[in-house]
């Protein structure tokens, strides 16, 4: 069953496409990665996943049901944190969840156990005003797990996190996957989603641009890199003309060619062969960064 | 979950929300402060004119004998009750102008809206509960205010040795008053809303119901040249203020007041009926709650600005 699904999901503020046709699934139990740059449409999309935003076309559906036309079936079992914790700030860390849990028909018992989850329970009575954007952070995953979700949004969970928090919070996303509970990730640090996500998928000026398997992806994503001295122009034009090169880029010094890693040795020997002086080759290991940056790049 | 759940849901976390708020606090005591401020003038000012602190007699004329009579009964019960009800539809109408502007552009300010149509949808009753709550709020704030007008009277008439006069009818008509002074309010509250909510701020809300009151006051004076034609006073008469000014005279009336002694350019005559006014009062709160509901339920809604 898909938990999320989406067909031709489009919003459009005057002229400016924000959103553009997107249809992508996200099963059961899957931790999915939603990437891309700022801008690229991310949050507007979850937005209309939480029937905040109404779509220009298109329908969302959420845990089965359409989210403009069942907005409380849909969301009955979702949680979510989009973009910067939001409280009130007279209100302490308790009050503020249990003003979430009376709004949304949840046992107020409810909140001290996410309080728990999240290791806040010491701080709980504290007015939120006092407390640091880790804290924050923190407490609004716990606002997210209130309805014991069966799918959990998460936009951005780490910003303005040190790289303890950073860890913290990355754990907690595991352990809650670990549960069962279906995971929508977005996220700038792409090696966090390397290590929490199975599958992503990639946004780019309202577009999808990438999607599937990390592991697909990257070993999409692999190939040769070589450094030679002087222009790298020569060596491009040759490499170009190999049938079974796909394409040759050339980032800041290095050439990125991508053809099967097998054939690094051979590529070495045509270089030199046209007096051509390589400095380092070797097969490109390819991580989600790489691969985000080649797509985010190569597509305007 | 039903529709009667998801309302009392949001209610009682709205009202969490509204009762625990510093602002709401802080707007109940200046206005306390200011009643009592009143209050203290009007015992001075016939304290003055009666010699009471002169023990040779030395007094001062200030106000009329009628004048003086009625702040007197301002001062004593059951009259009180209708003087602070007559505070409760002036300053506190200001003060809650700000209150509800407050309460509903602060969710778009911090934006706490998000979070909280994550876990309750239907924006219609999201609506309704948090007017419920300010309402409810506004009638807890009429009770203290009340309570504590009370309370000044008894101890200023007993100073100025006035007469108390307090029978079972007075306490049963007190909620009437109250109600009423609730729906005066109403409008303005709403407005307030809207505003907010058009505006997704606390500052859009604020402008947008003390915009609408200084004009509406403003437009209230053209209730002079009403004495010109019928037809003009039947116009003018379909603005707002004249009949707010119908139901506040009403609650005066209510508890032995008479509003035109104390303010001569109030003229009764020219006012429409209690019916009308309670009819047209209806219309302007529907038209601005449901400029409210049509723009919160087509919006979208964004992060905090």
């Amino acid at each position: 069953m898909n938990v999320i699904e989406t067909i031709e999901l489009t919003k459009r503020y005057g002229k400016r496409v924000v959103v553009d046709q997107l249809s992508l699934t996200v099963g059961k139990g899957e931790v999915f990665g939603f990437l891309g740059p700022n801008g690229a449409g991310k949050t507007t999309t979850i937005a209309m996943l939480l029937g905040l935003v109404k779509p220009t076309k298109g329908r969302a559906l959420v845990l089965g049901h359409d989210v403009q036309h069942e907005p409380s079936l849909a969301l009955r079992r979702v949680g979510a944190m989009i973009e910067a914790p939001a409280f009130y700030p007279y209100l302490s860390g308790a009050d503020n969840l249990r003003v979430l849990a009376r709004a949304g028909g949840i046992a107020t018992e409810r909140v001290a156990q996410v309080l728990d989850i999240v290791e806040l329970r010491d701080r709980a009575r504290d007015k939120v005003a006092t407390y640091s954007q880790g804290m924050k952070q923190r407490l609004a995953i716990a606002a997210a797990l209130l309805p014991d979700p069966e799918l959990i949004m998460l936009d951005e969970p780490t910003n303005g996190l040190d790289p303890a928090g950073t860890v913290e919070i990355r754990n907690l996303i595991r352990n809650l996957a670990a549960g069962g509970r279906t995971i929508l990730l977005c996220s700038h640090l792409l090696h966090e989603v390397e290590q929490l996500c199975q599958r992503v998928a990639i946004m780019k000026e309202g577009k999808l641009i990438a999607a599937g398997d990390v592991a697909h992806l990257l070993r999409r994503g692999q190939g040769v890199r070589a450094r030679v001295q002087g222009d790298p122009g020569p060596a491009v034009r040759l490499l170009k003309a190999l049938n079974w090169v796909a394409s040759v880029t050339v980032q800041g010094d290095t050439i990125l060619i991508d053809a099967p890693v097998e054939r690094t040795a051979e590529i070495n020997k045509l270089l030199i062969k046209a007096d051509i002086v390589v400095t380092e080759i070797g097969a490109s290991n390819s991580s989600l960064e790489e691969f985000f940056l080649t797509v985010t790049r190569s597509d305007t | 979950m039903d529709t009667r759940a998801m309302f009392t849901n949001l209610l009682a976390a709205e009202w969490m929300k509204i009762s625990r708020r510093p602002m709401a606090l802080l707007l109940l005591g200046i206005f306390l402060a200011l009643t009592a401020l009143q209050q203290t003038l009007w015992f001075l000012v016939v304290a003055l004119q009666e010699g009471t602190f002169s023990s040779s007699n030395v007094t001062f004329t200030i106000l009329s004998e009628a004048a003086i009579e009625q702040v007197k009964r301002q001062l004593s019960l059951p009259g009180v009750f209708g003087a602070m009800l007559s505070a409760i539809n002036g300053t506190g109408g200001i003060l809650a102008i700000i209150l509800t502007a407050g309460f509903f552009g602060s969710d778009f300010n911090w934006g706490t809206l998000r979070v909280l149509l994550t876990r309750a949808p239907h924006r219609g009753i999201y609506l309704l509960a948090k007017l419920a709550a300010l309402q409810l709020a506004l009638l807890v704030a009429m009770v203290i205010t009340i309570v504590v007008g009370t309370l000044l009277s008894l101890m200023f008439g007993s100073i100025l040795g006035l007469s108390q006069q307090i029978d079972a009818i007075a306490f049963l008509l007190l909620p009437v008053g109250m109600l009423r002074a609730l729906l005066v309010m109403l409008p303005y509250t709403l407005i307030a809303a809207a505003s907010a909510i058009v505006g997704r701020s606390v500052i859009a809300g604020v402008g947008g119901g003390l915009i609408f009151l200084a004009f509406d006051v403003s437009a209230g004076s053209l209730n002079t040249i009403g004495a010109v034609d019928p037809l003009i006073r039947a116009l003018v008469n379909l603005l707002l203020q004249p009949n707010i000014n119908r139901l506040i005279v009403d609650n005066s009336q209510m508890f032995g007041l008479n509003q035109s002694v104390l303010t001569p350019a109030l003229d009764l005559n020219l006012l429409p009926s209690s019916w009308q006014a309670i009819g047209l009062i209806v219309i302007y709160s529907a038209i601005f709650g449901y400029s409210a509901y049509r723009t919160l339920s087509r919006q979208d809604i964004g992060g905090a600005n």
